[in-house]
């Protein structure tokens, strides 16, 4: 993890250059060891910063979320471009942000910081119970050393570590202006194990699995809210002329959600596990979406958030594609 | 109880598939009746919510027509449609909605008897699997 002194200096840095308008990144959350996403547009505000494995929000999000109002005639929009504080998977999103020209290059200063995985709140609720004090904790290697209230602990970093960051390919941001701390040099494998467990099982065996959770679902969006790739302004969950998924929380309703969703996000989605992290119902998000990812690596050699010059899987074909499944 | 009788929804292209159908008509050739056949301009306009939304309303089975490859009216809209609905079938499959529901074929217009085939397949493989249950509006 990167030294918080040096990160906060080259963020003050940024900060006050004329063309900026304002850097994004995290500060200590109101309750406990929450963390929230923090905005800052004045080099003091930069001193609240922080970062920790606790920092997990994917802020990619805000680069899309901010909203335009319409000028008046003749009013020039500002153009000042926007900070973002990027681990290895917000740096794919933004680079999926790029290649959907939902920003432009020129609108965003992307400052770098690997990772080696951060720590997942719904574990953490379980270890320490419910909301606890201060909390400060440390990467080292294998261990985190936690102090809470003043009372070391140390964890072995497996079980606190989150899901998707135990096979994160990417740790290292693949795009970045300021890249800030060392690369981390050791190298992950994605093997999909949970994908392929479920991939076994009978037809009958799946749908019981996903019925049961999919029964969960309360469909408050926050999974879509949360996700940055999923950036329509107007989605069709919720769109009635004509209306693609009814309002009412039923079975039907909400597969019909998450089958949507997942296509959407399908040659998208970069795997930050943001969905699951937020999903008040604990759905396994992250094994529906990592199966169409791994679907995508297997046909269609394509991975998402690499190259800002590539082109969306679904808007480009190849006449060279599998037949197999065609009567 | 009499035998189960599925219900198909057919998406097909108004250039090939469509006219595929309506040759198979006029050269009477039989085929069964349990097909509800919808006419769309380009299998690349069928959205995948299309085949969802379906499958809700108390359709067994699916069956996407569209044009051969290279032969589609508009040049492409059949390539990004194999795409689409390759991983379509996927997510399907994983969810436990099996594949055998959704179904693409490529049917020109001169090929009444193919349309007549790939009809008796699938109504053959939805038979076999059951009334598809999974996802229904009640």
């Amino acid at each position: 993890m990167a030294d918080l002194a040096k990160m906060r200096n080259e963020i003050k840095k940024i900060v006050q250059r004329d063309d900026v308008k304002y850097v994004i990144g995290y500060e200590k959350g109101t309750y406990g060891w929450r963390v929230s996403p923090s905005f800052a547009r004045t080099p003091e505000e930069v001193d609240k910063f922080i970062f920790s494995p606790l920092c997990v929000n994917n802020l990619a999000v805000y680069l899309v979320l901010e909203e335009k109002l319409p000028l008046p005639k003749g009013v020039e929009e500002e153009k000042k471009k926007i900070g973002i504080v990027v681990t290895g998977c917000d740096s794919r999103s933004v680079v999926q942000l790029l290649q959907e020209k939902a920003i432009s290059r020129d609108d965003v200063v992307i400052l770098g910081v690997p990772c080696s995985g951060v720590v997942e709140p719904k574990k953490m609720k379980e270890m320490f119970g419910k909301e606890i004090g201060t909390v400060a904790i440390e990467d080292k290697g294998e261990k985190y050393v936690i102090v809470i209230d003043g009372k070391r602990r140390e964890v072995l970093k497996e079980e606190l570590v989150s899901e998707n960051c135990k096979t994160c390919e990417y740790q290292n941001p693949v795009i970045s202006d300021i890249l800030i701390g060392d690369e981390i040099k050791e190298k992950k494998k994605e093997s999909y194990s949970k994908v392929r467990e479920l991939e076994e099982k009978s037809t009958q065996e799946r749908w019981d699995y996903w019925k049961e959770k999919f029964e969960r679902c309360i469909r408050c969006y926050a999974c879509r809210n949360c996700c940055p790739v999923c950036n329509c302004k107007e989605c069709m969950a919720e769109k009635t002329t004509p209306v693609w998924i009814r309002r009412s929380v039923s079975l039907s309703e909400n597969a019909g959600f998450h089958i949507m969703r997942s296509l959407h996000t399908a040659g998208r989605c970069i795997g930050c596990g943001s969905c699951e992290r937020v999903c008040p119902m604990n759905i396994p998000l992250s094994k529906l979406y990592k199966k169409v990812e791994k679907d995508v690596i297997e046909l269609f050699d394509y991975r998402a958030g690499l190259d800002e010059e590539e082109k969306p899987l679904l808007s480009v074909y190849s006449v060279d594609d599998s037949n197999e499944y065609i009567l | 109880m009499s035998e189960f009788e599925p219900n198909i929804v057919a998406f097909l292209c108004n250039w090939c598939s469509y006219a595929g159908a309506d040759l198979a008509g006029t050269s009477r050739i039989e085929y069964p009746p349990n097909v509800k056949a919808i006419r769309v301009m380009c299998s690349g306009r069928i959205n995948p919510m299309f085949i969802v939304n379906a499958l809700q309303e108390g359709a067994d089975g699916v069956l996407i027509g569209g044009c051969h490859p290279g032969d589609c009216h508009y040049s492409q809209g059949n390539y990004y449609a194999r795409r689409k609905f390759q991983i379509m079938r996927k997510i399907l499959e994983y969810l436990g909605i099996d594949p055998a529901r959704v179904r693409m074929s490529w049917v020109s217009a001169s090929e009444g008897q193919k349309f007549a085939d790939v009809i008796s397949e699938v109504i053959g493989d939805v038979k076999k699997i059951g009334p598809a249950k999974n996802i229904n509006r009640i």
